[in-house]
């Protein structure tokens, strides 16, 4: 009888334990604040994406694609949809060097100001290639954390950046199956 | 003897020119009659576009409009096809509509070969097949397969360099295009004009949200595509995020405000109108097909493209299976279908309410030809 209390207790205690360390990793991933200005990172048109996600998810957001350290004031989150298009370089007056240095500028300024850095990558697969590939590899480090769409993710390249420098990432399906961890990550 | 012998050989000689002359013109001039449509029950009228523009009266220009609901108001939806006639999935696209949908709140209205001169010619020098049959359940229909540009014989020369209605320079050529002519001129060459005509309708019309059916090449970056003026932002990501709960793919592109001439630039920017293009992948009007055949038209396979694919060199998926146009028109139908929902979704005070437009799934399933009607319907 004493002996299967033990067990019971036993079973019990290991249950807590491992509820409490899943909860314990859980809480790890960061939380963000609002409001959130999004931007882009590359002029891809999923910055228009992560706007319908914040609206979704009734969060305090602006867009500006063209986002600059002026647009941070009051701001608690810096968003940066990761992917690149030429057209949408050309539409906005930018090539990749002005691009890199606009990011550049606001990465500055939210380091200087303790604001944390949320990276989005939703254009999967049709989101990757030379150009895109430069703002992942340069920006991605940037990021408290990433949400990214599986398709864009088939060679590990945005898991791989995560994963050395410590950046919590979740994988999602399709673009709208990131409203729940987008959701999740602001309190 | 030998005169009366040579002046019978050039006769004869005259006369076989003559007959060949004869029997080319009848190949040629069949290219201009227009293969009849059946439109549904839920037609409310029937127009041409020089109704909304005299200018397109009595020109090669001119086109059918069918207009559908009206009755009850709601939203108003244009949906243009055959903008470029070597891009079959947008014309057959408009055609399955124009022959099955009817609108019980708000309006569609559907121009089916937008650039009706395009569908009189075919592109020099690439050996493209005239047109090409659908099996339906009661016979083959037949449809042209027409030229992305405007007849040259109905506007002709081109100008060395062209600076369209917007300003943009363009090579020569695309003063034919007619998505390099928005929006258009009342007095200008005949492609301006339609452009005109078609910014009349969507004025005139009052439309919200207008749709513009094409294809593009496997090897183009702007491809399975939803291409959106800014205005439509909203409506292009939810769509986006819906197409892909159903599983088709589509990448999202802004419409570039430094490209002009455009429809998803110009509609937006000269009648504020929701403006989104949509672009499946066609092998045919590729520049790395083979050889042109009824096979790459309708199933969409082509050896070439599916080495290009195995070299990365595509921007679609490409294999032995090839792209079917089938696949296209669902593509095509999915998009307008999940489109016209998140339209409703964003603007409850205009909702467009359309019954028997046939779904992409069943497109898929069944293919094309059972959604078109029998050659011989009256």
């Amino acid at each position: 009888m004493i002996k299967n209390i033990f067990k019971i207790l036993f079973l019990l205690a290991f249950f807590i334990f491992t509820v409490s360390a899943r909860e314990k990793k859980e809480t790890a991933l960061p939380v963000f604040e609002q409001p959130l200005l999004i931007t882009s990172a590359g002029q891809g048109a999923e910055v228009y994406l992560a706007s319908v996600l914040a609206k979704r998810a009734g969060l305090n957001s602006s867009l500006s694609k063209i986002a600059a350290p002026k647009d941070m004031k009051n701001i608690k989150t810096l968003v940066l949809v990761l992917g690149a298009s030429l057209k949408g370089l050309g539409s906005a007056g930018l090539d990749k060097a002005k691009e890199k240095e606009r990011i550049n500028l606001l990465v500055a300024e939210a380091q200087k100001k303790n604001i944390p850095i949320l990276c989005l990558h939703l254009g999967g697969e049709a989101r990757r290639g030379k150009l895109s590939d430069e703002f992942i590899t340069f920006f991605l480090p940037f990021a408290k954390m990433a949400i990214v769409v599986k398709s864009g993710n088939k060679d590990r390249l945005l898991s791989r950046i995560c994963e050395e420098r410590n950046i919590p990432w979740k994988e999602v399906e399709k673009a709208a199956d990131a409203l729940k961890p987008f959701k999740e990550a602001f309190k | 003897m030998k005169c009366l012998k040579d002046r019978l050989i050039s006769g004869l000689l005259l006369l076989l020119s003559l007959a060949l002359c004869f029997f080319s013109t009848q190949k040629f001039r069949e290219q201009h009659k227009k293969e009849t449509l059946f439109p549904s029950e839920g037609l409310a009228s029937r127009e041409m576009l020089s109704s909304y523009f005299p200018g397109l009266i009595d020109t090669p220009g001119d086109t059918e409009v069918y207009i559908y609901g009206g009755q009850n108001p709601g939203g108003n939806i244009l949906i243009l096809g055959g903008a470029h006639p070597n891009e079959p999935a947008g014309y057959v696209t408009a055609v399955i509509l124009i022959e099955n949908i009817q609108v019980s709140q708000g309006k569609i209205i559907v121009i089916p070969r937008a650039n009706n001169s395009g569908f009189t010619h075919s592109e020099p020098q690439e050996g493209n097949l005239r047109g090409y049959s659908l099996e339906t359940p009661g016979g083959k229909r037949f449809f042209r397969f027409g030229s992305r540009l405007t007849n040259p014989i109905h506007q002709w020369p081109d100008p060395t360099l062209y600076i369209n209605p917007s300003g943009q320079k363009l090579s020569g050529q695309e003063s034919r295009n007619l998505n390099r002519c928005y929006p258009g001129k009342p007095k200008g060459h005949l492609t301006e004009k339609i452009a005109f005509a078609i910014m009349e309708i969507i004025k005139k019309e009052k439309i919200d949200l207008a749709i513009d059916l094409h294809e593009a090449a496997p090897e183009y970056p702007v491809v399975n595509a939803i291409v959106f003026h800014e205005n439509s932002a909203e409506l292009a990501s939810y769509s986006l995020m819906e197409l892909q709960q159903i599983g088709f793919e589509f990448r999202l592109e802004l419409s570039p405000n430094n490209l002009r001439g455009l429809s998803h630039r110009e509609w937006g920017d000269h009648a504020q109108v929701m403006a989104i293009l949509l672009e499946t992948a066609n092998p045919s009007q590729g520049r790395l097909k083979g050889k042109s055949s009824l096979s790459l038209i309708i199933e969409g396979k082509d050896r070439n493209y599916s080495k290009a694919a195995k070299f990365g060199l595509l921007f679609v998926p490409f294999d032995s299976e090839g792209i079917p146009v089938k696949l296209r028109v669902a593509r095509h139908l999915a998009a307008i279908k999940i489109l016209l929902s998140s339209f409703n979704e964003l603007n409850p005070e205009k909702r467009i309410e359309v019954n028997h437009m046939p779904s992409s799934s069943q497109v898929k399933l069944k293919g094309i030809g059972q959604f078109l009607c029998p050659p011989y319907r009256k």
